[in-house]
Formats: structure tokens, sequence, C-alpha cells
């Protein structure tokens, strides 16, 4: 066995030359292209990475609005129950108020009805009293109708203010109310007691009113004494609605 | 008689004798270098069925280199992988009748012992510089020295007789089964012999790694992502 050398020397250079041939032709390109690729899938990872953080970005906006949101939903919502509560209390008061009126006008209605009849009631007890009382008196003889009134009628006379006395009748005619015509007795015994009531004579004329009832009344444009029991059931009933309007 | 291990010039090219390894070589070399050319031709980021069996070729050499020499394959990657596909090739040129492989001839096995072996010292000296490659000699003690010298040559001469006893016995024996038994029956030795021949390649390359990963060192040692710093 020997070696070629010649052999020898050209498989060097072939094995050299492969090398440079496969270096060149072979492992750079498909080294480029794996290298290119390994970019890309770096390149894609990192958008892909980007774009997960631009996702997770915009879901925290998104749940930070939604917090914002769901904040001022329950803001809105408890504005308006605080709204809604004022609202009510509000109307509440309003219709506690209105009733508390509707309550007191009707109480002050009723009252005023209770007052009207215990008035009207008065009323017609008044008028009973006084119709009780005129045909008590309607029984008395006719005498006892004018003959104890006289000296009271005189008397009243007299009570008069001392300026309303010296004018009363000077100047006209007095008109002496009675419930019947008098008798020429009691005419003089009027004219007398009114002399000396009044410390002078008195001209009258006698009028019949049968509601005087019973008593004298007598009066002149300028002034009017009465002793009657007319005077006396009108004072009372007076009085009595006097009374009631108190009431009211 | 002709020795079966003597080559005789199929022609000469001024002084020198072009024997059948050297035609067969450049057989294999214009094969490899159309075919790289052609398949790498039209490569995309989105690889055909092609693409990927090309680029699982290339990213298993890179991963032996990283996995051997615990290195980054790139400066190493068109040596080791020439050197395999070369050898892998003409082993398996074995299959063409009437072929006999390049690497059944000693002086091809040489051709590419010689060039890991000045490879293997190029390398060695570029990366630690020569007082510390010749250093190297001197591990792990300065006695080692003549050992270690005789070992430079020792494993570069057992690294051209593994593959060229192996692929030329392969040749041997089914060129004598051949003159006695009839045409078929070589076929399983053949099947044998593509086994073989793609672990001849294997190895070759491997040592040729392990060779020049021992004359880097440590240097060219990448950092793994667990020791990277934080």
């Amino acid at each position: 066995m020997r070696i070629d050398w010649w052999t020898l020397g050209l498989q060097t250079i072939n094995v050299l030359i492969l090398v440079a041939i496969l270096a060149r032709f072979l492992f750079r390109p498909v080294i480029a292209i794996m290298d290119e690729r390994r970019a890309a899938a770096a390149k894609m990872l990192g958008d892909a990475e980007a774009e997960r953080a631009k996702a997770i970005a915009a879901r925290e906006a998104a749940e930070a609005e939604s917090g914002k949101i769901a904040a001022s939903r329950d803001a809105v919502l408890r504005e308006a129950a605080e709204a809604a509560s004022a609202e009510r209390e509000a109307a509440l008061a309003t219709a506690r108020e209105e009733a508390d009126q509707v309550r007191a006008s009707a109480e002050t209605e009723m009252r005023w009805a209770r007052a009207a009849e215990e008035s009207a009631a008065s009323d017609r007890s008044a008028r009973l009293a006084i119709d009780v009382a005129r045909k008590l008196v309607a029984r008395l003889p006719d005498s006892a109708r004018v003959d104890g009134f006289i000296d009271g009628l005189a008397r009243a006379l007299a009570s008069l203010p001392e300026a309303s006395r010296d004018g009363f009748g000077a100047g006209e005619r007095a008109r002496l109310i009675a419930p019947r015509p008098l008798t020429a007795a009691e005419l003089q015994a009027a004219h007398d007691a009114f002399a000396r009531a009044l410390g002078r004579p008195v001209d009258f004329a006698v009028v019949v009113e049968p509601a005087v009832i019973a008593g004298l009344e007598i009066e002149t444009p300028h002034a009017v004494v009465r002793n009657s029991f007319r005077q006396d059931l009108k004072r009372i009933v007076e009085e009595l609605t006097r009374h009631d309007g108190v009431h009211r | 008689m002709k020795s079966p291990l003597s080559l005789e010039p199929l022609f000469h090219v001024g002084p020198a004798g072009i024997t059948e390894p050297v035609v067969v070589s450049w057989a294999v070399i214009a094969l490899l270098g159309l075919g790289s050319t052609l398949a790498t031709r039209r490569l995309s980021v989105i690889p055909s069925k092609g693409q990927t069996l090309l680029e699982l070729v290339v990213s298993t050499v890179d991963s032996q280199i990283r996995e051997t020499m615990q290195a980054d394959p790139a400066p190493f990657r068109a040596l080791i992988g020439s050197i395999f596909l070369f050898t892998l090739v003409s082993n398996w040129s074995s299959l063409i009748p009437g072929i006999e492989p390049a690497t059944a001839h000693i002086e091809t096995d040489a051709a590419m012992a010689l060039i890991v072996f000045v490879a293997t010292i190029a390398w060695g000296v570029r990366t630690r510089g020569l007082r510390g490659y010749l250093a190297t000699y001197a591990e792990p003690t300065w006695v080692m020295i003549p050992l270690n010298i005789v070992e430079q040559f020792t494993r570069t001469f057992s690294l051209i007789v593994r593959l060229f006893g192996n692929v030329m016995s392969g040749v041997f024996i089914i060129g004598i089964i051949l003159t006695l038994a009839g045409l078929l029956v070589p076929i399983p030795l053949m099947a044998l012999d593509l086994l073989t021949g793609a672990v001849q390649a294997y190895i070759f390359a491997v040592l040729a790694t392990v060779f020049i990963g021992a004359a880097v060192g440590e240097r060219h040692k990448p950092v793994a992502p667990s020791e990277k710093e934080p």
C-alpha cells in the first residue's frame, strides 16, 4: 500500500472547496432563514406581548371606566334615592300639613256648625222662653202689664245724664209706647211720674204696640228709654247671642 | 496481481494524476453544491418539507457541535457539517454500481483528517494564543508533554484508519460476496453498509468536533440561560 500524494493533496483541496461551497450555498442561507424566522417569531411574540399589554391596559381601563360608571350609577341612585326620600318627606309633610289644615278646617267647620247649632238652639230656647214669657204675661191682668212699669220708666228717666234728661222731650213731642191703650189714671200717673223724674212735665202721645208685651217705652227723636218685657227679652236674646258669639 | 488499495490515475492534468477518488469527490462536491444551491434557492420563513429537512440537518449539526463543544456552533458549522455531509455521501456512494467511495481510499480520509488536524491547531492557537495552546500539552503535568504530542498524531491517525478501515472493509466484503454469490445476495450487506457509512460519518464528525473543542477549551463556552445574570 502506498499513499498517492497527488490524490491526498487534491482531496484536501476538494474538501476545502466543499467546505467553502456548503458554507456559502447551504449553511449560510439556511441559518439566515432560521434566524429570520426566529426574529420574525420574536417580533411576533413581541407584538403579541405588546398587544397583550395593550389588551390588558384596555381591559384595566374598561374596568376602571366600569368602576367609574358603577360609582356614578351608585351616586346617581343615591342622589335619586335621597331626592325621592326628600320629595317623599316633603310630600308627606305637605300632605300632613294639608291634612292638618283639612282637619283644622273640618274641626273649625265642626266647631262653627256646633256653635251655629248651639246658637240656633239658644235662639230657639230664647224664643221659646220669650214665647213662654209672653204667654205667661198674657195671663196676667191688663193693669199688671202697665202699672208696675210707670215708676220703673220714671226711674230710668231720672237716671239719664243731666244733658239728656234736660233735653228729653223738650223740643218735640215724645211717644209713649204701651202694650195696650192706657187708662186715664195710668196716663195721669205717667205724667206725674215723668214730671217728677225730669223736674218738668213731659208731653207725649201714646202709641199702642202689643209687641211690647208688658211695660212702657218712651222715645224722642234723640233718645229712647225702655222699661218693657220686649226690651228685657230683647236684651236677654242679645245677651244669649253675644254669649254664643264669644264661644265662636 | 494489482492491489485493490492501489490507485491508478484515470487521466493526468499536468503532472497531477487524477484518480478515481478525486473524480468521485468532484461528483460528490458537484452533487452537494448543486443540491444546496437548488435547495436553498427558494427558502421562506414558512418552510416547505424539503426546507424543513434541510433545516433539520443544519440544526442537528449545530446541536451536536453545541453539545460536544459547549460552544457557539457558528464558527465550526461549515467545517464539521461539510465533513459530515461529504463523508456520508461518499460512504453511501458505494450503493451506485461501479462507484467506489472516495472514503474507501486512505488519501481522502487522510485529507479530511489533515484538515481537522490543522483546524484543531489553528483554532487552538487562535483561541488560547500560541503559549496558551502549547501549554495545553503540559496538562495535567509537564510529564505528559511527550504523550500529548504523540496523542495529537495518533488520534489523527486513528481518525483516518477508523474511517478508512470501516468503509474499505465494507466495499471489499461486498465485492468478495458479489464474486462468490448472486446478484441480490449482497443487498443486506449493502443495507448494513448504509448504516455503517452513516455511523462512520457521524463518528468522524463528532471526533473532529471533540478534537477542535478540546483545543479551543472553555473560552468559547457559551453562557447557559441558567447561568445568566438575573
